[in-house]
């Protein structure tokens, strides 16, 4: 009977999606091309109501397929995405998607632009969310490329206005200009949805950077870093962070940029500039939250051997206990560590394995162990004993300064 | 640790999961998902991979249960050998109702039926001292178990129980058939005593009994008390030493705790005997991570969590440190790898407790409720993070971060279920994983359709998503994180199906120097490792019982994952451990390749035959190593089959019913074919195969004892159809005169004849008597009367069959054989009492006996030796004895 027929079927294209999905996470390409060309005839009768239909099913098999297997060419890569895109009108703007993004990773920009122009026109009745976010995508990254074709011209502009002007410069000036018209409208509109944008914000910024729009950048940077509808990213405030700083803008605004990335993630990286900045300053308030802002990077178990993070503390320790002032941001920032900080940071197999691989590491180290649990602590003590042992100059001073700031250490810990 | 300067553009939505969808299974092909702008960033090209031994895994080491002494040597080492029995946990047609109206109903419906009777039925049988003790020893007087009628004083106050388990026996006969009709006679007996006969309030027992088979159940369609793996591998103290340790359960009820020495050769080896510990439950996890050059084991059972100490260097034993035991159930059990001697707990009732050695527990959070929308699941699972004082906790719906110095204040979201990570409907967290080990900040995820790797800097975006197609979801996952410039590999491992699936994924790599700022991505496509069941097809055939117990040893449940990596100068291999539920760690390895780009090796493509699994097909330097992998194979089959000889799969209780040991059908013949038709279908086949044909069956000595042939019709036309025609014709009466003077003479004739023949044996018997018994006497005497005329020549037999068919022409045919004097003496009272047969049973007894003696002679073998199984033992087995020694006779020519 005909639903018998319908239920072999189904199993026939089960048994063959089983074994085309087992060669391919084998790696057995060929084969999987093979069961591939079987499975084929599932789109002949295609009752199925899964979220997955064949006709996807044999798009994704087939562009994984000849993504890795050796006989296939950019060509038949093409040929069979044009095939693809036939198949089923909701997918269409997903299917040129990819392929764009695969000719982009294989360097063929102009293509990438052509398909891109061609995706763009397409039009087929009602949009749903997901075409409306996949035509978004795909003007944005045209708007992309059309920002690569103008740094382009920007470059030969720059070149060649040192030694020649005249008409074939008026031209290149002119298409320059289009193309950042064209890349400004699409980079513009995408920006605007909630998302991760890295590469379009960086690309638009830079336009308007060079025409002296600084506002719209400003507003730009500030819209992608505060707006709380876009996921916390820091590299907003890090691009919001440049930018500021390329403008010269004060201090108080650099400060005001860093001191947020350093509540949202005080492990960043830029929180070393951040340090060095508050500790330059005159403020006392300023240099408290240098110290806090040093004790909370190095509290990750990612700086765990940043020597910079290291010197930075030590110094700004060295400096408190030799003026004997402000002991106690020491002794608070202390407290709350002191229970897991010597396990972490200053056990004996650290000392050994610091001074191994890095002395400079383990004198900073030192240091700071000294000051905080005394010359008698295992880290202080062994890397001061090597360094004495080696006769390094710098560690026989390391050792006589704990020594003498010993009664520190005693009001730190009560 | 620097962020990558541009991250792959996405889109950012908040809310609940608006992509519909379920498993889909090529959800993970094909898709670049974002590229970064025109370079070509997109993910797609590794420049080095791993490829797959195409050995099968080998097993390593087993439960070590009867440890000192069950090892067997292996070239290179000592390995542990599986000896010992294993429980397989239930199925589901332990569980399940099982009815054919019932499946019908029920077989497009989810809702399974849990068949709560007969667990309930199974308690009363297996603890029946719990269930009825003390009521039973107050009513012993009032039950009667004996057959015979009672008599009137004591029946006002006994019951007879022998009629109403006739009832229950009747009733579970007819059980599937939907018009039961209860027998009165026990639903009388069941509203008298529901209330007061059973010990444990029957009540609260159905009620906990219908709780723990829902959970049962619950466990069976998906068990998340295995998540994270009982597995762990310890690396070896120092880079140039190759000699690492296993950690594992073992033992039946998997509640020994082994730490196994191993050296990393061409394949591992145990070396020396386990360390072994007993602990008081089943070991459900072993977590294990490294701080300052000690290993910190974490052990999780339902109840208890332990966490022992194992120094770097070799050869210093494993010292337990602390164990802490919880009310509910534990479901999560992390070591720190930040500071020696912390972990994080978790229990069923939602509190997540920061453990420390020294210092105790601090509780965290203790909320019953999930985190972002309602869920039933009771699982939490919490890690670590980038920051030791910050503890990750999950349920089903996500992952928050939360400080353990001001746990209520200090939080944020790391994961959600939800449009955020651009998650599907139903998608639900398995097993969240610190990947510290390859970036201090990431986090993998993995939930029944996808895996996820996060950053805690960019909270709820995930920077690498990846939907991995398994069938099962992915229950354990293991690290294996590469130097700078090559990919960390990620091992996840389902527990029901055993996959095994390897990705591969590029990140920036955190080193002291910073390192390259690129952001997450796939690399190369991902690789299906083998499972266990799939080493099957690799193993020399086996016997067919011997195959299933294979097989079902194969295919248990998958219960950890570990692995390790061997630098052997510039061959690097990587080798992935697989523990399964029955306590067998089985092992493989996988070779380093670089891939040539420019010219892609088929090496992998070697398979053509659809479906076939890799060839046996080894790289150069590696017969040694399939000899070493096969001949331990051998010996672990000789002891897995060695260990089930010694412990038979345990029968039926011998709870069968009188009347089902009694059926006509049972003693109905062997189905297979007896020695005769085996002998005699040999014969024909020879015949066959000469290309002879076959005239007359020649050995007539095999066709003596033939099948006793119904009572002979007397002559022409049966007796019914003669009377009708002649009452139909009308001299009815007349017919009736002759025939009741011809039965007359018949008889006469008959009893002539018999004296005759009483005669001739009489002159027989005087030649005979000095060396056969009695009994042997009677039963050569019925042989004969079988055979036909009494015939003193032994080679007589085989002329008369020749001629024909002289048995139908015997006169005696229908007589019945002579009095069966050995039955009558078994059945006396007498010798049945001094048999040991209890009183009850002796009526059943000689019934059963009489059947026999009724029934035809020839298949008694085999209710024989089924009655001697079924402990009537040594009447039966006399019985079956006496008339091998009647068949054997005429054969041995007497």
């Amino acid at each position: 009977s005909s639903h018998e027929h319908k239920l072999n079927f189904k199993k026939s294209k089960e048994a063959c999606l089983s074994y085309i999905q087992d060669a391919m996470l084998q790696k057995q390409w060929k084969r999987a091309a093979e069961f591939l060309t079987s499975y084929v005839e599932s789109l002949e009768k295609d009752y199925s109501r899964e979220p997955i239909g064949p006709s996807e099913m044999i798009w994704r098999i087939g562009t994984e397929i000849l993504c890795h297997h050796s006989d296939s060419s950019m060509k038949e890569f093409n040929c069979f995405m044009e095939q693809m895109k036939t198949l089923g009108v909701k997918r269409y703007l997903k299917v040129c998607l990819e392929h764009i993004y695969h000719l982009l990773c294989n360097g063929q920009i102009d293509e990438a632009y052509q398909n891109l122009s061609l995706a763009e026109s397409w039009r087929f009745g009602e949009q749903t969310a997901i075409q409306d976010k996949e035509m978004k995508l795909i003007q944005a990254y045209r708007g992309l490329l059309d920002y690569y074709s103008w740094s382009k011209q920007k470059n030969i502009l720059l070149e060649h206005g040192k030694c020649l002007d005249g008409f074939a410069d008026l031209s290149v000036e002119q298409e320059m200009h289009s193309c950042f018209r064209k890349a400004a409208v699409n980079l513009k509109e995408i920006i605007k949805i909630p998302g991760v944008w890295d590469v379009f914000v960086k690309c638009y910024v830079d336009l308007l950077e060079f025409y002296g729009d600084h506002n719209e950048a400003c507003q730009v940077l500030n819209e992608y870093a505060y707006n709380s509808k876009f996921p916390a990213n820091p590299n907003a405030h890090v691009y919001l962070y440049h930018f500021l700083k390329r403008q010269g803008e004060s201090k108080k605004s650099l400060v005001s940029a860093l001191k947020i990335l350093h509540d949202l993630v005080p492990s960043h990286e830029l929180m070393i500039d951040f340090n060095t900045m508050l500790q330059k300053s005159k403020k006392r308030k300023k240099r408290r939250l240098g110290l806090e802002v040093i004790f909370a990077a190095l509290d990750y178990a990612g700086w765990k051997e940043n020597v910079k993070a290291w010197s930075c503390l030590a110094r700004q320790v060295k400096q408190i206990v030799i003026s004997e002032k402000h002991l106690d941001w020491i002794k608070q920032e202390w407290n709350s560590r002191k229970d897991w900080w010597p396990a972490f940071h200053f056990s004996r197999y650290l000392a050994k394995r610091n001074w191994q691989e890095n002395k400079s590491l383990s004198y900073e180290k030192a240091l700071v162990a000294g000051i905080f649990l005394g010359k008698d602590c295992k880290y202080f003590k062994y890397v001061s004993h090597q360094g004495c042992k080696a006769q390094v100059k710098r560690f026989r001073i390391l050792k006589k300064f704990v020594n003498r700031h010993n009664p520190v250490y005693l009001r730190i810990s009560g | 640790m620097e962020f990558p300067a541009t991250l792959f553009p996405s889109y950012f939505g908040a809310g609940p999961p608006r992509e519909e969808g379920g498993p889909a299974p090529a959800a993970g092909w094909g898709e670049h998902g974002q590229v970064l702008g025109g370079s070509p960033a997109a993910g797609d090209a590794a420049r080095r991979s791993f490829g797959a031994h195409p050995l099968p895994s080998p097993p390593l080491a087993g439960d070590a249960e009867r440890c000192p002494g069950a090892r067997v040597l292996v070239p290179g080492g000592s390995c542990p050998l599986p000896t010992g029995r294993w429980i397989p946990s239930p199925a589901p047609q332990d569980i399940l109702y099982r009815n054919s109206v019932c499946r019908k109903f029920r077989a497009d419906r989810s809702g399974a039926t849990l068949d709560f009777a007969k667990q309930l039925g199974h308690f009363f049988v297996d603890h029946p001292e719990d269930a009825f003790g003390s009521m039973g020893r107050l009513l012993h007087k009032n039950f009667y178990l004996g057959n015979s009628k009672l008599n009137r004083p004591a029946r006002s106050s006994t019951i007879r129980m022998t009629a109403l388990m006739k009832d229950i026996d009747r009733l579970e006969a007819r059980r599937g058939c939907h018009r039961q009709h209860l027998a009165s006679r026990l639903r009388w007996f069941s509203h008298l005593c529901r209330d007061w006969l059973f010990e444990v309030p029957l009540g609260l027992l159905a009620d906990c009994l219908h709780e723990e088979l829902l959970l049962q159940w619950s466990d069976l369609l998906f068990d998340d008390s295995l998540t994270g793996g009982a597995l762990a591998w310890l690396p070896p103290g120092n880079t140039g030493s190759c000699m690492g340790r296993l950690v594992y359960p073992g033992g039946q009820a998997m509640n020994h705790l082994f730490f196994q020495d191993m050296v990393l050769e061409e394949l591992p080896c145990a070396r020396g005997s386990p360390v072994q510990f007993e602990l008081s439950g089943r070991i459900r996890q072993v977590a294990a991570a490294r701080v300052d050059d000690e290993d910190f084991v974490g052990v999780r059972s339902d109840y208890h969590c332990g966490v022992w100490r194992v120094p770097g260097r070799t050869g210093t034993a494993p010292a337990p440190l602390q164990v802490i035991r919880t009310d509910v159930p534990a479901s999560c059990l992390t070591v720190s790898p930040h500071l020696p001697g912390e972990l994080a707990v978790c229990t069923r009732s939602g509190t997540v407790y920061l453990w420390s050695v020294e210092t105790g527990l601090q509780q965290l959070r203790h909320d019953p409720q999930t985190m972002f929308f309602r869920d039933h699941s009771s699982w939490r699972w919490s890690d670590f993070t980038a920051h030791p004082r910050v503890l990750s906790c999950a349920d089903r719906t996500g992952l928050q971060c939360l400080d353990a110095r001001a746990p209520k204040k200090c939080h944020f979201d790391l994961f959600k279920v939800g449009e955020e990570a651009a998650c599907q409907q139903g998608e639900r967290v398995v097993l969240p994983m610190y990947l510290g080990r390859a970036h201090p900040s990431q986090y993998l995820v993995t939930t029944q359709f996808s895996m996820y790797v996060l950053d805690e800097r960019l909270p709820l975006v995930p920077v690498l998503k990846w939907a991995h197609m398994m069938k099962a979801p992915p229950l354990f996952a293991h690290l294996m994180p590469g130097d700078p410039g090559r990919t960390h590999k990620v091992l996840l491992g389902a527990s029901r199906t055993q996959e095994l699936l390897l990705l591969q994924y590029r990140g920036e790599k955190w080193s002291s120097k910073g390192g390259s700022q690129s952001a997450c991505q796939l690399a190369g496509a991902p690789q299906k490792l083998h499972s266990i069941a799939g080493c099957l097809q690799h193993l020399p055939t086996q016997l067919p019982h011997h195959h299933h117990l294979l097989q079902q040893r194969l295919g248990s449940l998958a219960a950890g994952l570990a692995a390790a990596l061997q630098e052997d100068g510039t061959c690097e291999t990587m080798l992935v451990f697989q523990l399964s539920e029955a306590g067998d760690v089985f092992c493989q390895r996988l070779t380093h390749e670089a891939a040539h780009p420019p010219t892609p090796t088929s090496r992998d493509e070697a398979t053509t035959a659809p479906g076939s699994s890799p060839l046996f097909e080894a790289p150069a330097s590696s017969p040694l190593v399939l000899g070493t992998a096969a001949l331990r194979y051998h010996r672990w089959l000789r002891a897995l089959f060695r260990g089930c000889r010694e412990h038979p799969q345990h029968s039926l209780p011998p709870s069968l019913s009188q009347r089902r040991l009694f059926t006509r059908k049972e003693l109905e013949g062997p189905t297979g074919p007896t020695a005769l038709q085996k002998q005699v279908r040999q014969w024909l086949r020879q015949v066959m195969r000469e290309r002879g044909h076959i005239q007359h069956w020649e050995p007539l000595a095999l066709q003596a004892p033939a099948l006793p042939q119904p009572p002979e019709p007397e002559g022409g036309p049966d007796l019914l159809s003669t009377r009708l025609t002649t009452a139909w014709s009308g001299d009815w009466e007349q017919w009736w005169e002759d025939r009741t003077s011809f039965s007359v003479a018949q008889r006469q004739r008959a009893l002539r004849e018999r004296r005759r023949r009483q005669k001739q044996v009489r002159g027989r018997r005087s030649l005979s008597a000095s060396f056969t018994s009695s009994l042997t006497y009677q039963s050569e005497l019925s042989e004969l009367s079988d055979a036909g005329p009494p015939l003193l020549s032994p080679g007589r037999p085989h002329v008369l069959s020749q001629e024909g068919s002289p048995v139908a022409s015997s006169p005696l045919r229908g007589s019945p054989p002579a009095s069966p004097a050995p039955e009558e003496a078994l059945l006396s009272s007498q010798s049945l009492r001094c048999r040991g047969i209890p009183k009850e049973r002796r009526k059943t007894l000689r019934d059963y006996l009489s059947v026999w003696a009724e029934a035809p002679p020839e298949p008694l073998e085999l209710p024989g030796s089924q009655a001697s199984q079924l402990c009537i033992p040594s009447s039966q087995s006399q019985l079956s004895s006496a008339s091998q020694t009647r068949r054997k006779r005429p054969r041995m020519g007497f």
